[in-house]
């Protein structure tokens, strides 16, 4: 009798638990967009800054695998698709890919372990920007990659490192508050 | 189990994005519904946050030395006198103008256009496209094709609009087309917005005949064969004009007047082109899209009436164009009816 009153009350905590997740991570989306909406573009020495959505949706990818890494990737891609005109489901599409993939990886994840975060980052930031290259520039005729992979591209992917390395620090620790 | 799960879960979503691309492009504004409820939530958010990062910013340039804000102040107050002398100048060349436009009645008053002041409230992080959002939406009479403006010069042209926000394309990005002339000679081009010379400050000028007479220095202003853009904005000063390679066209650059590096406000234009094309095609929706366009009468309004009445006329509809007449119930249009 008093270990399934004891059950219950372990799975009502659980669920409330998730709830707070949800919520945590939703803003966490919302706030990056935001940051990177309206904060980077303003800081005049700032050429270039790192792609928070994208950090975000493959980190979470890779850190709670295909499923949730997805669902996040989608909405983070929605909120892109909202913010420009042009044909809708165009971001939501490579967040999409990007978060299942990298769900993939989930099962070599280790806490401490930098280097595959790292790969994933300049692997996921490749293919973003390849895709978006593909369908917006190389269909108007713009072949000239090597200038775009220089100019944009590289300068991105490096940004993009930097923060997913310091919010790795952070992501670590957070996660493991949240764990207990 | 739950890998196979995720894996149709993957398809399907897939296949749904897919889904929305293909139709949001056969079919415009499809979406829009949807953009604007959740524009309706963000955008406030949006432009809290940008209005604290400006608060921050504004202060960290107050703290800019005071000697080089004196330096400008003495160099700003000689530019003054010149700017006085000038404007002295320019107001009695205007009165001429005003004297001369109204005998030869011409009525399209260039640079009258009704304007918006709206602020940039977030721009694309990335590099690849150069659009941005304002914190302007239908709600403050903006709408689609509208012309944005900032420091006298051409910004960009709305792409989209929410109840209270717009997103805007600027001139300089990969996409955008504009056609322009040459302010002297009214020769006709193509100015493009190309991502690389962007880094140079610099937009491309195309499509411009062989024996057009456009210089280095040359002002070059949107062209008034333009669908989308209203005729005679500032867009930027041509430079390095030469003929192409086959020796049938000539090519060259562009230098922006406005300054996309530091746009924080700007001002959108809202009279649109295509609602000329209506005044002028249909008489039957001519009150309704003049009192969309003027909602106050002013001396702008007032021109666009002497422009249309004869218009009505030439369509031989008597009735119609007496009450026209009376509702507009100007000098000037019964003086325009008078001589025909």
């Amino acid at each position: 009798m008093g270990e399934t009153i004891r059950l219950k009350g372990k799975f009502s905590k659980k669920l409330k638990n998730r709830r707070v997740r949800l919520l945590i991570h939703a803003l966490s989306l919302i706030f990056a967009f935001l940051i990177q909406t309206s904060v980077f573009p303003l800081i005049p020495f700032l050429a270039e800054s790192p792609n928070l959505l994208l950090v975000l949706t493959f980190s979470f990818g890779f850190l709670h695998g295909n499923l949730p890494g997805m669902l996040y990737g989608l909405f983070a891609g929605l909120l892109m698709d909202m913010f420009y005109s042009g044909p809708f489901g165009f971001y939501s599409f490579i967040f999409l890919l990007i978060g299942y993939f990298n769900g993939f990886f989930n099962r070599f994840y280790y806490e401490e372990y930098l280097t595959l975060p790292i790969f994933l980052c300049v692997f996921s930031e490749l293919i973003y920007h390849i895709y978006i290259y593909t369908f917006r520039f190389l269909v108007r005729a713009r072949l000239d990659l090597p200038y775009y992979f220089a100019h944009i591209i590289f300068p991105s992917t490096v940004f993009s490192l930097i923060v997913t390395v310091f919010l790795y620090r952070f992501f670590f620790s957070a996660n493991r508050r949240m764990a207990d | 189990m739950e890998n196979r799960k995720s894996k149709y879960v993957f398809i399907v979503l897939s296949v749904f994005c897919v889904m929305m691309i293909v139709l949001s492009s056969v079919k415009d504004g499809l979406m829009n519904p949807i953009r604007n409820t959740i524009g309706y939530v963000l955008v406030p958010l949006q432009e809290g946050v940008n209005r604290v990062g400006f608060g921050i910013y504004d202060q960290l340039r107050e703290r800019k030395s005071l000697k080089e804000q004196e330096e400008q102040n003495k160099s700003l107050q000689e530019k003054i006198d010149v700017l006085t002398e000038e404007n002295n100048v320019l107001k009695q060349n205007s009165e001429e103008l005003k004297k001369l436009r109204e005998l030869y009645s011409l009525d399209q008053n260039y640079l009258q256009y009704h304007k918006v002041a709206a602020r940039v409230i977030a721009k694309d992080s990335e590099n690849w496209f150069q659009v941005f959002r304002i914190d302007k939406g239908s709600r403050d009479g903006i709408r689609v094709d509208q012309n944005v403006m900032a420091n006298g010069g051409l910004v960009g042209i709305v792409t989209d609009v929410g109840l209270n926000y717009a997103t805007v394309r600027s001139i300089i990005d990969d996409e955008s087309r504009v056609s322009c002339m040459g302010i002297q000679t009214s020769d006709n081009c193509i100015v493009a917005g190309d991502l690389k010379l962007y880094e140079e400050g610099r937009l491309r000028i195309t499509n411009m005949k062989k024996d057009a007479v456009i210089q280095d220095g040359d002002r070059i202003v949107t062209s008034n064969i333009s669908s989308k853009f209203m005729p005679g904005i500032l867009v930027g000063y041509a430079i390095g004009i030469e003929e192409d390679e086959k020796r049938l066209m000539k090519n060259g650059y562009l230098i922006p007047a406005a300054d996309f590096n530091d746009l924080s406000a700007v001002l959108v234009i809202t009279d649109v082109k295509s609602d000329q094309f209506q005044t002028k095609d249909s008489s039957g929706a001519e009150p309704a899209a003049l009192s969309e366009t003027n909602p106050e009468s002013s001396a702008g309004s007032s021109a666009a009436e002497g422009e249309n009445v004869p218009v009505v006329e030439a369509g031989s509809l008597p009735e119609s164009s007496s009450s026209e007449g009376s509702e507009t119930s100007s000098g000037e249009s019964a003086e325009s009816s008078a001589p025909q």
